[in-house]
Formats: structure tokens, C-alpha cells, sequence
């Protein structure tokens, strides 16, 4: 099987696979496949503000994929995203409610974003290489205590008392608020991201430490004895992985919702592990399968107004992706037929 | 009864009801990694447990049915994971959190009707003559059969593991599955079994959440328990009856906060829902500081140190 021929081979079945588990469970539910698949493509890329919908709930997913992919590259299971977006939303949010001085506040938002997702990823990295705790437990754990933290601020200390009850901060300053197209809700965020995916991809596949990163997943052994410290690269693949994700966070709140607010993230994070798993953490391959996911998702909040379907059906179609693609993976794998990267 | 009845007695009973629902995941998940296998799937096992059961209160009007709504729930979505992680030999992390993703799917789905719903739940057991015994007497008598049916499981479940046939083929599958495969034993079926037969537990655990503990149904109510169960089989050492302590420490941390709160402790509530979450990474920090390998399967040695 050549090189070409293989992915797509892949591609091909996990996709027939999830579709035909996808229309199982749309006949389960009584709804007819066809119409339903219809429906939700139709709202998903069906008008120019469906898929300027879909772009904008793909943008913390590609960024969380990254975040998920870049820790994946020293062999770490970081599962870390979700909580690192909360806390990079957090952390840039405090700058915001401290900072008064106009002209460096959007840029001083999200580089503390970004400092702040990069302190929560250190955080397991540093259990993981110090005292050998495994990083997915921790990262999974680090979620709750993280996004807990931002109930917490938006419903205590930063509460902003004009809001009646409702549990945010105070709304932020238009100097705060990134940019945005096409007249749409698509903002820096999606720039950003694709322009991370590129720059990450340039660096793992043409620089020294990709080369080095590459060495230390596959064989530590060789990896010592060249010389490279794993510690040490599996700390700096965690902090740009969780800048990333802070970014996002931080992203989200000044863009999205223009506040703090509890439940931000709507997930971003797990489908961002969910994205980099289907690309094989390739940073090109996290662009297109982050649109993929984020327009399925986009599309339940269209179809429970068009067709009357709670939008947790694209929830279940998002888990019953992920079964399809670890599947088919492992099928193929078991009978020596392509390998992962 | 008496202050040392209200006060231990009190906090004791809210520890254990609290520990209740992660106890019955965590022996669940417990012998599943024994035989070498992680299953983070369980919090969305937890989740289809607690929409099911609470759906079959609902509906019947009888906890006992609600149970085994959640155990046959647990159990149908554990067969994912079973087929991924040892039928085709996927990344059992992957494979986990698909099984989570998917049982939060679908109790987000088939849970939507039943938000608001209403249930009456278990009554407390009758503890007869026990209920004059201080302190013992308060905790019995405010025992639901969830609680008492989780404290019989350790026993029960310990003995089974560490003294019958079949518990030492499962630690054989989990410590030698190649000398286990000599012996007779086939691996991926003993692997398969223990997967379902945490699904079952982890279902129960769902519903004892949502038909005795809370008593509600919400999307997404497990919130972390499931994920907190694979990190406290850590901390209890894969050893069944080490369980009780772990699940007590989140149990006996939850019910302190909820206690905290009642007692009007000038700390926010919200803050204090943190600290279970934080006391169970901080006790996994210090067992994996103070014994780095001590008492892991060796079949799970390959997963947890790459």
C-alpha cells in the first residue's frame, strides 16, 4: 500500500464506519438518517452565517488540538486543554479588571492568557517529571479544580454587581475586544490558531527539535544517550501547549461572550483531544478536522431551532466519531495495515 | 442522642453517603486495571447510570428498579470500551474518553426530559437495636441500602479477588498474562469481563448518585467522580480493599466542605467544592512521592510508565 493510497483509506472507512453509526443512532431516536445528516450539513455549511459559525466554534478546538498535539510530540497524554483554557480566560480576565491603560490592554490580555494557561499546564508537567504522577490523571483532575476556580471568581470576588444575579464579571472595555470579519463573530482567535498550526507544523518537521522531540518519543534510550533532557522538553512542550489553550480561553471570553462567565468552554477542550487524535497530532492535519468537529457541534445549536432535535445529538455524533476513528485505527493496526506516525 | 452523636455520628454518615456512589466506580475500576486495563470511560458510564436509573425511579416509582437501570446501563457502555481496548487493541486513554464523550452524549440526550422530574429515593434502613449505640447507632440508622450495599462490596469484592479461583486468575491476567495464557487463561476474555463488570459498578454507582445521594438528574452530574475514581485506584494501591479508605478521603472531604458551608465559615462555597478535587491530586502526589511503583500490576506498568 503506498502513501498515498493508505490515509485515504483511512479516512474512507472511519468515515463510512461513523456514518453508519451515526444513522444507527438517528433511527434509534425515530428520526429519519438521511434528512437528519442533511439537516445538520445544511447547518453547519449551509449559508454564509452557518459557516462563519462553524469557524468560530472550530477556533478554541483548533487551538486546544495544538494544545493536546504538542505534548502528544514528547509522549505525553495531556487530556489538560479544557482546564487550561479556564484558567488562561481567568488569568487574562484579571488583567483586564486591573489594567487601565488603553492602548496596551489587548495585548497584555492575551500574553497573560497565554501566561495563564501555560502556569496550568506546568503544573502536571512538573508532578509528571518531578514526582512521576501521571500527567493524564492530574490534567484530568487540574480541569475541574480550574474551571471550579472561575465559578468561583464570577459568582464571588469579581462579580459584577450591576449584572442582578447573573454570576459574570463586568463587561469588558471595547479597547479589550479583538477584532473581528467579515461581519460575522469570526475574530483573532482563528488567525491565530491557523497561523500556530503552521508555524507549529514548520517546527516539528523541519528544525533540530522536532528532529529532538521525535527521538525522545521513540526511543528514550537513544535520547539519553544523545544527550537530550526529556524533563526538560516535556516542560516546554506542556508550557506551549497550555499558552495555547490560554489563549483560546482568553479568546473566547473577550470575543464570544464578552465577559467571564462559568461554562465558557462548551467542551473546546475534549474535542480538541478528540481533533489531535484523528489528526495523529500532525499540526496541518488539526485544521481541517478542527472545522470538521467544530461544524458538527455548531450545527446541534441550528438543528434543535430547524428540526426540533435536542443539540446533544451532535454530542453523541462527536463520541461515535471518536469510537469510528479508534476502530478503524485499531483494525487496521492489528492486522498490519498502516501504522500510526 | 447526644453533641459527640450529632457532630461525629453526623459528620461520619455524611462522609460515607457522600463516598457512597465513587465507591462502588472506584472497586469497579480497581479490578479492572488488575487485569491490566484503564477504563477512564467510567465517568461516562457514571453518567448513563445516573440518567438511567433516575429515568426508571421515575417512572416505576421504585429505587431497587432504578439500580439495575443503572447497572444495565453502566454495563451496555462498557462493551465499547471492550471492544476498543482489548478487541482491537486501542489506546485504552483514547478509548476512554470516547466512552466518556459518548455516555455524556447520550445522558445529555436521553436525560433531557427528566431534569425537574421527581423522585422519592431509598428510605433509611432499619437499624433496630443498633440505632441506641453511640455514635455507631446514628451512622447505621442514617444508612440508605446504597451505602450499606457499598460497605458489604468491599468484603465481599476483597475476598473474592484475593482468595477464590477466579480472583487469582484475574491478577494472573494483570500480572503475567503470558504465564496466565500458559496456564490456561485467556487474557482479552478475563480483560473483557473486568471491563463490563466495571461498567455494571460504575452504572450502580451513577444511579446510586442520582436516585439516593442527590436525588436529581443534571447534565453532566457526575462531575469528575468517575476521573477522580481512576486517580484514587492509585492511591489504594490496586488493592480492592483499600478502596473504602480512598473513597472516604473524597467522601469525607466533600461532606467537611458541605459542613464548612453550613457552619457559615467566611469562605465562599465555591471555593470549597474545589477542595475534593485538590485533596485527591494532593494524596495521589504524595503516594506516587513516596512509593513510585510499589503494588501496580505489572501488566500496567506499560501504560502509566512511558
Amino acid at each position: 500500500m503506498n502513501r498515498i493510497a493508505a490515509p485515504l483509506l483511512r479516512i474512507a472507512s472511519s468515515g463510512a464506519l461513523f456514518l453508519a453509526l451515526a444513522a444507527a443512532f438517528f433511527l434509534l431516536i425515530g428520526r429519519h438518517p438521511l434528512t437528519l445528516i442533511a439537516q445538520i450539513v445544511d447547518a453547519s455549511v449551509g449559508s454564509g452565517y452557518a459557516l462563519s459559525e462553524s469557524l468560530v466554534r472550530a477556533t478554541p478546538i483548533l487551538l486546544c488540538a495544538l494544545a493536546t498535539a504538542v505534548p502528544a510530540r514528547a509522549g505525553l497524554v495531556s487530556v489538560g486543554a479544557e482546564g487550561q483554557l479556564y484558567f488562561g480566560a481567568l488569568v487574562g480576565t484579571g488583567f483586564v479588571l486591573a489594567q487601565l491603560q488603553a492602548s496596551t490592554l489587548l495585548p497584555g490580555m492575551l500574553i497573560a492568557g497565554m501566561v495563564g494557561g501555560a502556569l496550568w499546564a506546568a503544573l502536571p508537567a512538573l508532578l509528571r517529571i518531578g514526582l512521576a504522577v501521571n500527567e493524564t490523571i492530574s490534567t484530568l483532575l487540574l480541569n475541574y479544580v480550574a474551571s471550579l476556580l472561575v465559578v468561583w471568581v464570577v459568582f464571588g470576588p469579581w462579580k459584577n454587581p450591576a449584572s442582578q444575579g447573573w454570576p459574570a464579571t463586568a463587561e469588558f472595555p471595547p479597547p479589550a475586544l479583538p477584532p473581528t470579519w467579515f461581519d460575522s463573530r469570526i475574530h483573532l482567535g482563528l488567525w491565530l490558531g491557523i497561523a500556530a498550526a503552521i508555524g507549529l507544523h514548520l517546527v516539528l518537521t523541519r528544525t533540530r527539535w522536532g528532529l529532538a522531540l521525535d527521538v525522545i518519543r521513540g526511543n528514550p534510550r537513544v535520547a539519553r544517550l544523545a544527550g537530550l533532557d526529556a524533563r526538560r522538553w516535556m516542560l516546554a512542550t506542556m508550557l506551549v501547549g497550555g499558552s495555547l489553550a490560554g489563549l483560546a480561553g482568553i479568546l473566547e471570553t473577550a470575543s464570544i461572550q464578552g465577559r467571564l462567565q462559568a461554562n465558557l468552554s462548551a467542551g473546546a477542550g475534549f474535542s480538541g483531544f478528540l481533533v489531535a487524535w484523528l489528526a495523529g497530532n500532525d499540526c496541518l492535519r488539526i485544521i481541517p478536522l478542527a472545522f470538521l468537529v467544530g461544524a458538527l457541534l455548531a450545527a446541534g445549536d441550528g438543528i434543535q431551532m430547524l428540526a426540533d432535535v435536542p443539540s446533544s445529538v451532535t454530542l453523541v455524533a462527536q463520541g461515535l466519531l471518536f469510537v469510528a476513528v479508534l476502530f478503524v485505527d485499531g483494525w487496521r493496526r492489528t492486522r498490519g495495515i498502516g501504522t500510526r506516525p | 442522642m447526644n453533641a459527640i452523636d450529632i457532630v461525629l455520628g453526623g459528620f461520619l454518615i455524611s462522609a460515607l453517603r457522600s463516598a457512597t456512589p465513587l465507591l462502588f466506580v472506584l472497586m469497579g475500576e480497581t479490578l479492572t486495571q488488575r487485569t491490566g486495563i484503564v477504563n477512564l470511560g467510567v465517568e461516562g458510564q457514571m453518567l448513563v447510570g445516573a440518567m438511567a436509573g433516575y429515568a426508571a425511579t421515575a417512572m416505576s416509582g421504585n429505587p431497587w428498579l432504578g439500580l439495575a437501570a443503572g447497572a444495565g446501563a453502566g454495563f451496555a457502555l462498557s462493551w465499547v470500551h471492550a471492544l476498543l481496548a482489548v478487541g482491537v487493541h486501542a489506546n485504552a486513554f483514547a478509548s476512554g474518553l470516547a466512552v466518556w464523550m459518548l455516555g455524556f452524549g447520550l445522558s445529555a440526550y436521553y436525560g433531557s426530559g427528566l431534569v425537574g422530574a421527581k423522585i422519592d429515593g431509598f428510605a433509611t434502613i432499619d437499624a433496630g437495636a443498633i440505632a441506641t449505640v453511640p455514635v455507631i447507632g446514628s451512622v447505621v440508622a442514617g444508612m440508605t441500602p446504597t451505602v450499606a450495599g457499598a460497605l458489604l462490596l468491599v468484603p465481599m469484592a476483597s475476598w473474592w479477588f484475593w482468595h477464590t479461583r477466579t480472583g487469582l486468575r484475574w491478577r494472573a491476567v494483570g500480572e503475567a498474562p503470558a504465564a496466565a495464557r500458559t496456564a490456561g487463561v485467556h487474557p482479552a476474555w478475563v480483560q473483557v469481563q473486568a471491563i463490563v463488570l466495571g461498567g455494571v459498578l460504575s452504572g450502580i454507582g451513577g444511579a446510586a448518585l442520582s436516585v439516593d445521594y442527590t436525588r436529581t438528574w443534571a447534565e453532566g452530574m457526575s462531575a469528575g467522580r468517575g476521573l477522580v475514581a481512576v486517580g484514587l485506584v492509585i492511591v489504594a494501591r490496586w488493592n480492592p480493599w483499600w478502596t473504602l479508605p480512598a473513597a472516604l478521603l473524597f467522601g469525607g472531604t466533600e461532606a467537611l466542605s458541605l459542613r464548612l458551608q453550613a457552619a457559615q465559615v467566611p469562605v465562599s462555597a465555591q471555593l470549597l467544592h474545589i477542595l475534593p478535587y485538590v485533596v485527591s491530586l494532593a494524596v495521589l502526589t504524595i503516594v506516587c512521592l513516596r512509593r513510585r511503583t510499589g503494588g501496580t500490576p505489572a501488566g500496567l506498568a506499560a501504560v502509566f510508565d512511558r
